[in-house]
């Protein structure tokens, strides 16, 4: 439609609040103009102008009405009324009979007005009313394209209603360009790029019905860059709950998996420098013992024992900080098993009880249990609640260790009669870095990794840690695995 | 005759410490820090068993450990791999050596071991 079509149309003008008051002023008073010029010049019989002038005064009073709201219709009343007041004086009545051409003309007056309210209040409501939307739209459209994420939306056919300038940034200028041309749907937007479509969350989300819950995709852009994307999409319903369009967010989380690679890097670099100079001071120290030995100096032996299991502290010090690390960025591996868990138990038990004169490890065997999970985890797991057993039970003089078989799962146990926890501190716990106090105020060595690396460990392998302890009376562990049918 | 035993790490002081150790349980011990020394070593001191680190700066000990492997005079020397990763077992099995040790290790682990493939 053109320039001229959009100011005479007033379908065009619906939502558009400029009600104009010249130019339905300068249309009423030409037409009144052409009607006294046809009246005179093309009839010469100015009396029978009046009947039809009413149908166009009709005419006209609708359409402004309707184009510029109630102001419009009024103009158009009132040019129209005055007219009729002009015509009807001077030709039908005369002066002589002034007040019945009142009456007339307020009758025409009445209606005229009325029916110019109707339709420019009808006019003005959708004026209003779409305007509303549309700023309602430019409210949307300001907080998405604002958003540090993508944001796209397609319909049911896959066409895109609405993507952000982040989504053309994140996936290239390609999708730019086929954006504006309005034609591309999601599939075609992502041609050529190393991502399965039918997979993609948002064509996922319109076919199923069901929103995608950040997926991760690496993607290699037009311009060859590498970028890490994690994508959701969730579904949008009419009201009668049909799937209509899905909108889908496209996070950029490729400084965050650089970070964390770099973080990893790290770990593994200090993990090879820091275990290095520790195997050869036990090689060392090993060294160093087996001579002394020879020599009998009972002292010097002392010292080197001493020194050889504060060496050893630092090696589990260090491999906890490690493993802590790795859970963090979730990098820490398994090698999953098969193997009995109460063989396991025997044997951490053999090389644990050479910690302690004081306690008697003592554990019950039943029938074998088979499980399948990372043997050498589990054995640190066994290893760091027997340890915290004989560690929070200085006074006592056992530590019961069972393991049973409940349904699927295997239930190992490892109680002590020791200083116990209170209630309050039971969940704590199995945070990272916290560490029980004694209202004794007793302090306990170790940094409060042991039970976090435990918890993450046996969560790794879809299984559960508890306790079950009474301040005072001691605490029993809890850690259950999925156990296997011989 | 005593049992010959290459000992190949990036790092000094793991060399000196192995030695000490080796050489008391009376193992003749030749060590080098270069990946590229290994291969004349095989020849001129003919190795009854090697202590080959994973991660050597330069080259990577897999690479060596399949070499070594690859080669028909070579392959029937057994190869105890050392790590400071106790993942890189997997990666281990697969390059053909006969063992791994994670770094710290005991000594007695270490002694253990190598008597598994000499006496």
């Amino acid at each position: 439609m053109n320039k001229f079509g959009r100011f005479i149309n007033p379908i065009e003008r619906l939502g558009m609040k400029k009600y104009s008051i010249i130019f339905p002023l300068l249309v009423n008073l030409a037409v009144v103009a052409l009607s006294e010029f046809f009246a005179y010049n093309v009839v010469k019989n100015p009396d029978v102008v009046g009947v039809y002038i009413i149908f166009i005064n009709v005419a006209l009073i609708m359409y402004f009405s309707f184009r510029d709201g109630i102001r419009g219709g009024f103009i158009a009343s009132a040019v129209s009324l005055l007219y009729y007041f002009y015509i009807i004086y001077t030709r039908h009545y005369g002066g002589s009979q002034l007040t019945s051409v009142i009456q007339t003309t307020l009758m025409l007056g009445a209606l005229y007005f009325f029916l110019a309210s109707i339709i420019g209040w009808l006019k003005q409501t959708i004026d209003t009313l779409i305007d509303s939307e549309a700023d309602e739209r430019r409210r949307l459209q300001a907080i998405v394209q604002q958003l540090p994420v993508g944001v796209l939306v397609a319909d049911k056919n896959g066409k895109i209603l609405q993507a952000n300038k982040q989504v053309e940034t994140l996936l290239g200028r390609k999708m730019r360009e086929s954006l504006i041309s309005g034609k591309d749907t999601v599939s075609n937007t992502l041609e050529n790029k190393s991502v399965n479509l039918t997979q993609w969350p948002i064509n996922h989300t319109l076919s199923t019905g069901k929103p995608v819950v950040g997926k991760n995709y690496t993607i290699e852009r037009d311009d060859k860059k590498k970028v890490y994307l994690q994508i959701s999409a969730t579904p949008i319903h009419n009201k009668e709950g049909k799937v209509i369009a899905a909108a889908s967010i496209i996070n950029d989380i490729t400084a965050q998996r650089e970070m964390e690679d770099r973080k990893d890097d790290f770990v593994n670099m200090a993990s090879h420098e820091l275990k290095t100079p520790i195997t050869s001071m036990k090689l060392y120290i090993d060294s160093l013992i087996n001579r002394i030995k020879q020599t009998k100096d009972e002292k010097a032996l002392k010292t080197l024992t001493s020194i050889k299991y504060q060496t050893e502290r630092l090696q589990e010090l260090v491999s906890d900080l490690l493993d802590v690390s790795r859970l963090q960025t979730g990098k820490l591996s398994f090698n999953k098993e098969k193997f009995q868990i109460d063989e396991l138990i025997e044997e951490t038990i053999e090389g644990l009880q050479g910690s302690t004169t004081q306690h008697a490890i003592k554990f019950s065997k039943k029938s074998p249990v088979t499980v399948f999970a990372d043997k050498f985890r589990v054995y640190q797991v066994l290893t760091n609640l027997i340890t915290n057993a004989i560690k929070y039970s200085p006074d006592a003089s056992e530590i019961n260790v069972a393991v049973k078989k409940d349904g699927q799962k295997a239930i190992v146990s490892v109680k002590d009669s020791g200083i116990g926890i209170d209630k309050d501190q039971q969940r704590k716990i199995f945070d990272r870095l916290y560490q029980v106090t004694d209202s004794k105020e007793k302090t306990f060595p170790g940094l409060g990794m042991g039970l976090y690396i435990s918890k993450e460990i046996i969560k790794r392998h879809k299984g559960t840690i508890w306790t079950e302890s009474i301040k005072g009376k001691g605490s029993t562990f809890f850690f259950s695995l999925p156990s296997l049918k011989k | 005759m005593s049992n010959k035993i290459l000992v190949v790490d990036d790092d000094q002081s793991i060399l000196e410490a192995i030695s000490l150790i080796l050489e008391e349980e009376e193992y003749i011990v030749q060590t080098t820090t270069k990946g590229e020394e290994v291969y004349t070593k095989l020849h001129t001191f003919k190795p009854d068993l090697i202590l080959l680190d994973v991660l050597m700066s330069g080259k990577d000990g897999r690479e060596i450990c399949k070499k070594i492997k690859s080669d028909e005079k070579t392959k029937s020397i057994p190869i105890i791999m050392i790590s400071a990763h106790p993942s890189a077992e997997k990666s281990i099995k697969e390059c053909g050596a006969e063992d791994f040790l994670a770094k710290p290790f005991e000594t007695k682990d270490l002694l253990q071991k190598i008597s598994q493939f000499i006496s």
